[in-house]
């Protein structure tokens, strides 16, 4: 009944989800996304006003500044996205969605080899303190994350200027259009301009706005006045330790998100952000009613929330996902068959049930992950691993690909290879994960089942990765194509990576000879592939082509020989709670690095 | 007793100084300022060399501790990245803020402590002191997170859910109303109450058993003297030697911060403040929470020493 419960709800939500989507592109604008009963109408609500929406979070960030190295934690861009807009925001299909855009860029290639793209700004955008938002703006915001400070280097802390470095040319047409010119195509074009900041209230020389600007993100308050917002809050007050609390912004120009149900400001008089560092104490905030909502990594001890009638768990797809990565140099891993065999006896299915499916239903595959560049619940994703049939259990055709490599049954259960011994490996990540220790016994038995014997690993505190993957003499083995250093120091690795609307990152770790690849995979094929991708122009056949490099990372397709070297385990749900006594309706919650649960803050609403 | 706080407070001293260099030695050795920094590299090199100007990670781990000395005795103890204010401020206000726990559940404790005792040690085996035994066991046993969680379930959820009424707050109500300041606080105190009067209790009980059975308490009654007499003002007075010792410690830890009360309750005091300096590492802040609760174990230590006098005046510290 519990679990029957929990499945109803949250297919529910994903049915409300859908009509949200689905409401986007039709013309009756009705939908359904995150209310809590009924069926909402897309509205514009005018005014804000309904009570101070709580949210309990553990983290707290050191300072507003995301580029801070004393900051870098995801709750300090979760609360940006709801005071600045950019270019493009994120949504919950962790895709790039306009934001302040009134359509999509425009893009075309140049006869030297470079692009421009064309951008119209929405009309209507203003700044909370009543200032137009205007191109001029974001050509500033430009200007002054390039400024060079007098030694002629680029002032310190202020983004990643990683795309905005090839920009040759921006220019302005009138307040709402703009054109921006690259050398050559960059394939994360759309994650640029991210952010407008305020640029009317900061100096108009780039190089002392900078400097300003740095000082300014810190506190959000630049001359004693809080920064003016773009988005649908304000930053109100911050007490360390405490809570933060951030106010609706009355001037707020409306979201066009696909996923928000509201077009006009918030609903609410204030988002209150407290610091709950304890989990147990966190569930104790949302059920005496003294927060509105959390939202978390998944943890075992929230599971009794979701049996909760006051609480509705609004699950999500999260941004992080898990991965076994093999060493190439490893004696047994080396062979393509042994490698393959793991693919092949691998359930993920199992993984799935055991950690998410009975509190998240079905929120994410219940087969598990089979893509290391593209998460399930994007448009662009496939399935290479599942296509290939792998990650199913399938224990015969593991054992008969094992024999084929010389391997021998032993009395004991397991293989044995005349010349390499027992087939035996060890997986290793940081201990004390308790999620992903369940995850790696849940696999240990199933290999178990296939001769193949996994010896559990972690090391405790955050010795593991410089220990082992990361170990110069395994660095050294991985860089020289295991002619040097030490080959065994490490034999399988779990970890996790944060995925976002652009995976163009991804190869970098692939790349022959680059130093995160701690596999050994060098395939001079794969490079050229890889410059070609990011080359790609057209979005869809960009996309096409990051799953056509994902098969030599996932399968033995493109390179028989040193393909699979990855084996993707699952994505993480995010774990959304809501009061549904004290609001009335909330917001979808996009787990991404740019967005978090305020980026629809105007879909809250309190009873 | 003048020249003996005196020789008290310049034996600290050297220990004193010792504590801090291991603290500060310590921490630089088994953390890296530079970890998140390294990561962005080239892009991040001007906020990386910063961070090598700042911590002075240039210098041999054993002598960046004496620029650290060197500002603090002039009242500089340095600027917390975590908390972003200076050290100084957020002792001053991480402090109050832990002292309102402290001190009353210093008090109530204490209290509790001393009465609990007297009934043990009179009824002794009795059903009362039995029971009584058994919850100080339970005291002892528990971790303090589980009293904790287990006050605000049932007053934060499960009581409210009962009755419809919230007597107390799971966590800090941040507001200008003293109401919710108590309701606040209530809980927290309450936790740090139980567990410090589980030991209390225990120590006071096998103290007082001690003194009620000794000749001059026999003498006491022989010479007639009420039972209130012979207890409270004669056994009790001797009792409370090594509690004083026990509280001074106590209430010495207490000031210092509660790490795990305060965490599971989202107080605003040092105990979280000192976690999210060790984990940053935020080296200024750690080594201004170790100064401050190296200095209140020192002074209540010497408290402490001074009050055994008082209570037993054949007890000479000089």
């Amino acid at each position: 009944m519990k679990h029957r419960g929990r499945i109803a709800r949250s297919a529910a939500l994903v049915v409300a989800g859908a009509f949200v989507l689905a409401s986007c592109g039709g013309s009756d604008d009705s939908a359904d996304g995150g209310t809590t009963e009924g069926t909402a109408q897309v509205t514009d609500n005018e005014t804000c006003g309904t009570g101070t929406l709580v949210w309990a979070h553990e983290q707290e960030p050191a300072d507003l500044h995301l580029d801070d190295p004393e900051n870098g934690l995801t709750i300090t861009a979760w609360i940006r996205a709801g005071l600045l807009e950019g270019f493009y925001g994120v949504s919950s299909k962790t895709e790039f969605v306009p934001e302040l855009l009134a359509k999509e860029g425009e893009m075309a290639e140049n006869a030297d080899g470079s692009v421009t793209v064309n951008y119209t700004l929405r009309d209507g955008l203003m700044w909370s303190d009543g200032t137009a938002l205007t191109a001029d703006e974001v050509k500033q915001t430009f200007d002054m994350i390039m400024a060079k400070g007098a030694d002629d280097a680029y002032i310190y802390l202020l983004g990643d200027r990683t795309g905005l470095d090839t920009i040759t040319d921006i220019t302005v047409t009138s307040p709402t259009q703009m054109s921006v010119t690259w050398s050559k195509f960059f394939a994360g074009w759309k994650a640029l301009f991210g952010e407008v900041y305020p640029m009317h209230v900061f100096s108009a020389d780039p190089a002392t706005a900078a400097a300003e600007v740095n000082e300014a993100l810190r506190t959000w308050t630049h001359n004693g006045a809080t920064l003016p917002s773009s988005g649908p809050l304000v930053f109100g007050e911050w007490n360390k330790g405490v809570s933060m609390t951030l106010t609706c912004n009355a001037g707020y120009h409306g979201s066009v998100s696909p996923d928000a149900v509201n077009r006009g400001v918030a609903q609410v008089d204030s988002v209150q952000i407290n610091f709950v560092a304890d989990t147990d104490a966190q569930i104790n905030a949302v059920k005496s009613g003294e927060a509105d909502m959390i939202m978390t990594q998944p943890q075992l001890a929230f599971e009794e929330l979701s049996s909760n009638a006051e609480i509705t768990v609004a699950s999500s797809a999260g941004p992080v996902y898990e991965h076994w990565g093999l060493n190439l140099f490893n004696k047994h891993l080396k062979k393509p068959e042994i490698r393959e065999a793991l693919a092949l006896a691998i359930n993920k299915a199992d993984v799935m049930a055991g950690l998410y499916t009975p509190l998240f239903g079905d929120i994410l595959p219940a087969t598990g992950l089979g893509n290391t560049y593209w998460m399930s619940n994007q448009g662009t994703y496939v399935d290479n691993q599942g296509d290939a049939g792998y990650g199913k259990g399938d224990v015969e055709a593991a054992k008969a690909k094992i024999e084929s490599a010389g391997y021998v049954l032993g009395a004991d259960g397991f293989y044995e290879h005349p010349a390499d011994g027992k087939l035996t490996l060890r997986v290793g990540t940081t201990g004390g994960n308790k999620l992903r220790e369940l995850q790696q016994q849940l696999l240990q038995a199933k290999f178990k089942e296939a001769g193949i014997e996994i010896v559990i690993d972690n090391p405790q505190g955050g010795a593991y990765w410089n220990e082992q993957p990361f170990n110069e003499d395994a660095l050294k083995c991985a860089g020289s194509g295991g002619k040097e250093g030490n080959c065994e120091v490490w034999d399988i690795a779990q970890f996790a990576w944060v995925g976002g609307p652009w995976p163009g990152g991804m190869s970098s770790s692939y790349r022959t000879g680059a130093g995160s690849n701690i596999y050994g995979f060098a395939n001079a094929e794969f490079d050229a592939r890889s410059d070609e991708c990011d080359a790609t122009v057209d979005d869809a056949a960009r996309a096409a082509c990051y799953n056509e490099l994902d098969l030599y990372v996932t399968t033995l397709t493109k390179d028989p020989q040193n393909g699979l070297f990855m084996i993707p385990l699952t994505q993480k749900p995010s774990f959304y709670a809501v009061s549904n006594t004290r609001l009335a309706t909330f917001g979808v919650a996009p787990d991404a690095n740019s967005a978090g649960p305020l980026a629809n803050v105007v879909d809250f609403k309190k009873n | 007793m003048l020249t003996y706080v005196v020789r008290r407070v310049l034996t600290t001293i050297p220990i004193f100084f010792a504590a801090l260099f291991l603290v500060h030695v310590g921490v630089s050795s088994t953390t890296d300022p530079l970890a998140n920094s390294r990561l962005c590299l080239p892009r991040c090199q001007a906020g990386y060399d910063m961070l090598v100007e700042k911590y002075e990670l240039d210098k041999s781990i054993w002598q960046r501790p004496f620029t650290w000395f060197g500002h603090a005795v002039r009242g500089d103890f340095g600027f917390s990245e975590v908390l972003g204010a200076p050290v100084s401020k957020v002792l001053l206000e991480r402090g109050g803020n832990t002292a309102i726990l402290a001190v009353p559940a210093f008090l109530l404790s204490a209290l509790l402590a001393v009465l609990l005792s007297v009934y043990s040690a009179r009824k002794q085996y009795s059903r009362g002191d039995y029971v009584l035994t058994g919850f100080s066991f339970l005291g002892l046993a528990m971790p303090t997170f589980f009293f904790g969680l287990f006050l605000q379930v049932f007053f934060g959820v499960w009581f409210q859910h009962w009755t419809g009424l919230k007597p107390f707050y799971t966590s800090l109500k941040r507001d200008d109303s003293w109401l919710h300041l108590l309701q606040s606080a209530t809980l927290p105190i309450l936790t740090l109450t139980i567990v410090s009067v589980a030991a209390d209790s225990r120590f006071g009980r096998a103290s007082m058993l001690e003194v009620v059975n000794s000749d001059y308490i026999r003498t006491a009654r022989a010479k007639g003297l009420s039972e209130r007499t012979v207890i409270w003002k004669h056994a009790l007075r001797n009792a409370l030697i090594p509690l004083v010792t026990l509280w001074a410690l106590g209430f010495a830890a207490l000031l210092g911060g509660s790490v795990i009360t305060e965490t599971v309750f989202s107080w605003p005091g040092l105990g979280p403040a000192f976690i999210a300096a060790l984990s940053k590492p935020d080296l200024d802040l750690v080594m201004g929470i170790s100064i401050f609760a190296a200095t209140v174990a020192i002074v209540f230590n010497l408290v402490a020493d001074i009050l055994y006098g008082v209570l037993d005046p054949r007890i000479r510290l000089d």
